[in-house]
């Protein structure tokens, strides 16, 4: 397989698209978070803590657990960090780097426990892949776009959802409010810490369930380590969209492009070594990164005091 | 009472292990302070924490949240052993060039995200995220080409070091290197460094960075500088734990020493002698840890999961404190808070 055979770009693209599901959940989670005004610095601890809840609850309820399981593990530590930050008065920076730690250290610790040998990778039942009749037979457009699994669907469906949330609906604006100006949102009667509390815990959420989008998405094991940064990529990712959901879907496929590449570099590209193409995933989003820094597009309270 | 918390989370997390508790506490005394070889063992997992920590202290101070120590630690290491398996040269030339290559090569990866931080405002948490990943890669690609071993061996590694090149032992029958030394040199440094006007201007500058740039601390100079020395002391910890422990360079050099590093400053309270203090409190953890692996069913992970508690509870603890007391803004662990919050807003 080489680069000049359009079946190696249908395998590259189709991996994009699986691969940056864990991300869109992951980046729509933050970036709800950081609308609301706080930034959530634990989200690779939380995806961690996700990916692995998803295995356990998928090797014991199917797929159905898998998830919920995510979602709770991540809605927990969410509740955690907002219970802490809002609640506590802690600075919300060191918090995040507390959950980091705690995220992927704990989830270390109960997954030797579940597996003390640590070496045998458990596979687990996947969240079931959907081919779209009709469309999934077409020629490259069908294995690219249309055959995935109900996740990446799913990500896409959140995607508009939360656009239309976020741009049309008095939730919405009312979120966009407390980010940007809590003191005034207050004063037209928002409680700005519900709605913190309720964005951070959401946000939580959908980081755990990208968690799983990596482990019951297409893995279908876990094994320390196997989000790889993507919970940071996700960050970048918010701050490349500029906080807006379509343009973390086009960080997320960035990001994802190049992942997907790179699996596909071992069997091909004489002389360049494979090292060189995992790290472009992460060079090519700091490239990114550093374009889209110009001009201040975010929530203007982001990451100040609450309350 | 924030340390009841963790107690009883820990407790019931080596229950959930199967192990008796009293036991694995045991085995964590034993493993840390058992004998005069784990007492060592403390000792140089704790020197590179508090090199790291102790090097992105004024960073933190300043207000400017560089999170790459892990990356820099490992290009250190990897340019410290290219230059080292290159130069010839007595003991003592060798040591001096490796752990000014270590320092460069350390300065060189925090180049890059300080430049953008200065002059682009790239927001530095996350250019320094991603190159740490950038960092591993790189690594791995060294030593599977020109760094690559003579011998053949399926593992990725470099060539051994000559032994001219190796930190001496301070102590018989122990890995009690010479690079502890290197500590307290720092940490006196640091001490002194934090009581001048430039150490005030750094520290004003998270706060207020228009006064210090009026007294002469520019914003890229600020953030220049300190995440530079960050840099160079994450390197010197790169070099030391390859001159220091292994003699050989493994893929697995960072082993997250880098984000510790961090964490330790921040238990620290950005303030030099809490950080040893913490670096000691930490390594203790981790080879006590280890100890407790062997003799009971419970994972040397918990070390991470007690280090991510006690940053929780202390941040919890310092609001705490500060919510009581209004007055107390400007206590010495208050700086880095509004500093870091400034930092956050991209």
């Amino acid at each position: 397989m080489n680069w000049h055979d359009l079946l190696f770009w249908e395998v590259v693209l189709a991996g994009a698209v699986r691969l940056a599901t864990p991300l869109i959940f992951a980046a729509l989670g933050e970036m709800l978070t950081e609308r609301s005004g706080l930034i959530n610095l634990g989200i690779n601890g939380i995806m961690t803590a996700g990916a692995f809840a998803a295995v356990v609850g998928s090797s014991m309820f199917g797929w159905t657990g898998g998830l919920l399981a995510a979602a709770i593990v991540g809605g927990l530590y969410g509740l955690l960090i907002a219970l802490s930050v809002i609640k506590g008065g802690a600075n919300q920076i060191i918090v995040g780097i507390a959950i980091a730690f705690v995220g992927t250290g704990l989830t270390d610790y109960l997954f030797k426990i579940w597996q003390p040998s640590g070496q045998s990778a458990m596979f687990v039942p996947l969240v079931p892949t959907l081919k779209i009749p009709g469309l999934a037979d077409l020629p490259f457009f069908g294995p690219v776009l249309f055959s995935h699994t109900l996740l990446t669907y799913a990500a896409l469906v959140l995607l508009a959802g939360v656009s239309f949330y976020m741009a049309r609906t008095r939730g919405g604006l009312r979120l966009r409010a407390v980010g940007d100006d809590p003191g005034g949102a207050s004063l037209q009667g928002i409680r700005a810490d519900r709605i913190r509390m309720a964005a951070v815990i959401v946000g939580g959420v959908l980081m755990g369930i990208g968690g799983a989008a990596i482990t019951i998405g297409f893995l279908g094991s876990f094994t320390s380590g196997v989000v790889a940064g993507r919970g940071y990529v996700a960050l970048a990712v918010v701050i490349i969209g500029r906080w807006t959901p379509a343009g973390a879907l086009v960080g997320a496929l960035l990001f994802a492009f190049f992942d997907s590449l790179s699996l596909r570099s071992e069997s091909g590209f004489a002389g360049v070594p494979t090292e060189l193409f995992y790290m472009l995933p992460y060079a090519a989003t700091l490239f990114v990164l550093v374009l889209s820094a110009r001009g201040k597009a975010g929530p203007r309270a982001l990451g100040r005091e609450p309350g | 009472m924030a340390l009841g918390f963790v107690l009883v989370i820990v407790v019931a997390l080596i229950w959930l292990a199967g192990a008796n508790p009293l036991h694995a506490f045991s085995g964590l005394i034993q493993g840390t302070l058992g004998d005069s070889y784990v007492i060592a063992e403390t000792l140089v997992t704790a020197a590179p924490l508090a090199i790291v920590a102790l090097g992105v202290m004024p960073a933190l101070r300043a207000g400017v949240f560089t999170i790459g120590s892990e990356g820099q630690l490992v290009i250190g290491a990897m340019v410290s052993t290219a230059v080292t398996l290159s130069f010839p040269g007595s003991g003592p030339e060798k040591l001096a060039i490796g752990i000014l290559a270590g320092m460069a090569g350390g300065m060189l990866w925090a180049l890059l995200p300080a430049l953008l931080r200065a002059y682009l405002h790239v927001n530095e948490i996350l250019s320094t995220l991603l190159l740490n990943y950038i960092a591993g890669h790189l690594l791995l690609m060294m030593l599977n080409g020109p760094l690559k071993a003579n011998a053949q061996i399926a593992t990725p590694r470099s060539d051994p070091w000559p032994a001219e090149a190796h930190l001496p032992y301070l102590l018989d029958g122990t890995r009690l290197h010479a690079g502890v030394l290197l500590v307290l040199a720092l940490l006196v440094a640091a001490m002194i460094w934090t009581r001048t006007a430039s150490g005030l201007r750094y520290r004003l500058h998270a706060s207020h960075p228009e006064l210090s740039s009026r007294l002469g601390l520019s914003e890229p100079r600020a953030v220049i500088t300190t995440m530079l020395v960050a840099g160079a002391a994450a390197g010197a910890a790169g070099w030391m734990q390859v001159s220091g422990l292994t003699h050989t360079l493994y893929p697995s050099v960072g082993g997250g020493l880098g984000f510790t590093g961090i964490l330790v400053a921040l238990l620290g309270g950005l303030n030099p002698v809490g950080i040893v203090a913490a670096a000691l409190v930490l390594g203790a953890l981790d080879t006590g840890a280890q100890g407790m692996q062997i003799g009971t069913s419970v994972p040397a992970s918990i070390a991470e999961v007690i280090q991510g508690l006690l940053l929780l509870a202390v941040a919890l603890v310092v609001a705490g404190r500060s919510l009581k007391s209004p007055g107390s803004k400007q206590s010495p662990a208050k700086p880095e808070q509004a500093a870091q919050m400034k930092e956050a807003t991209p």
